[in-house]
């Protein structure tokens, strides 16, 4: 959901397993493991990995073309298509909350690893799924 | 369209990447880190390296001179790169001090901003202090090397001060922009957006 060229989302996985190896040893169990592995992934794919140069691939421009034209209907596969297409649009701090909570993190450990209070992820997760719903809605229309 | 909706229509979807065995993510690990504040450590640890090795280069140089001016100036820029060496411990020890594991994004984020930010500052300073001094030792060790007497006898006519000055003002200008644009290009967009990234949390 970070990446869309699939050699640079590889780099990423990397430099997170990369991350996660060389920050065990600081693991005091204070926080969830989860919780923890949540940190230093988000904090490594959002603040500090920089991603080498490369040209888009023509099958992410025709991949994101899909995603766009597609209309909407009842299939499944279409809508998880969709669902990601809206994800892509939001913001990287919006999108790192909507795919805790589609994974089921709940809303204190959001909370914890983003650090903000549980009650602004409330009201973030309401905007959130409102922008989701308008860019669902939205697509459909194309 | 509510939140458990959308789970439901996410748990139907494919995982993003394939599950790794032992050996791929074994190999993964020998890998270097690409995360930024790991590349600056590498580049300065190659500046301090690159500086400490022509630093001996010039003080077997010096060694093979005989005593006069070109062997003194020679001796000053050994000094000065020795004390150069100050800086880049200084850039190391700044850049250590970011540990992303104990922190949330927020202040993870505040922390590398405030890192980068003391970086790029102190880097900028280094050089502005740095450039002029190159420029005139330079100068100097290249008017010894022709011959002092004649070096000294130009350096005071008013045709070679007002050049010099001109060449100074321009040096001074044309590295200070390249510098600037350098760490623009090298960090300043980075940091731009990092800072868009925390207004995001505050927002």
């Amino acid at each position: 959901m970070y990446e869309n060229d699939p050699d640079v989302r590889n780099d990423l996985f990397q430099e997170i397993v990369f991350q996660l190896w060389k920050s065990f040893s600081s693991f005091r169990g204070e926080a969830k493991i989860t919780t923890w592995m949540y940190r230093i992934a988000l904090n490594t794919a959002i603040s500090g990995f920089r991603k080498q140069t490369r040209n888009v691939k023509t099958e992410d421009l025709k991949e994101l073309h899909l995603n766009i034209s597609d209309s909407w209907g009842d299939d499944r596969e279409e809508d998880i298509q969709r669902l990601q297409w809206a994800i892509r649009q939001l913001s990287e701090i919006e999108r790192a909350m909507i795919m805790m909570a589609l994974e089921e993190v709940p809303y204190e450990e959001i909370a914890e690893t983003i650090g903000i209070t549980q009650n602004n992820v409330r009201v973030r997760m309401n905007r959130i799924r409102e922008k989701l719903k308008n860019l669902c809605v939205t697509n459909h229309g194309t | 369209m509510e939140l458990e909706e959308l789970k439901s229509i996410w748990k139907n979807s494919e995982p993003g990447f394939q599950s790794k065995d032992e050996t791929e993510i074994a190999s993964m690990l020998k890998g270097r880190s690409l995360s930024i504040i790991d590349k600056l450590k590498r580049s300065v640890w190659f500046e301090l390296i690159f500086t400490l090795a022509a630093s001996i280069g010039l003080l077997i140089y010096a060694l093979t001179l005989p005593s006069g001016a070109l062997k003194w100036t020679s001796i000053s820029i050994l000094l000065m790169c020795l004390g150069y060496t100050f800086y880049y411990v200084k850039k190391l020890m700044l850049l250590n001090r970011f540990d992303p594991v104990k922190e949330n994004m927020r202040a993870n984020l505040v922390s590398l901003i405030n890192n980068l930010s003391g970086y790029l500052k102190f880097y900028k300073r280094s050089y502005t202090i740095l450039y002029p001094v190159y420029f005139c030792l330079g100068l100097l060790f290249g008017g010894l090397e022709r011959g002092a007497d004649e070096f000294f006898e130009r350096l005071v006519q008013p045709r070679t001060i007002i050049l010099l000055t001109l060449i100074a003002g321009l040096f001074y200008f044309l590295s200070t922009r390249f510098t600037n644009w350098y760490l623009r290009k090298l960090y300043g967009n980075h940091l731009e957006k990092l800072k868009g990234l925390l207004n995001d949390i505050h927002g």
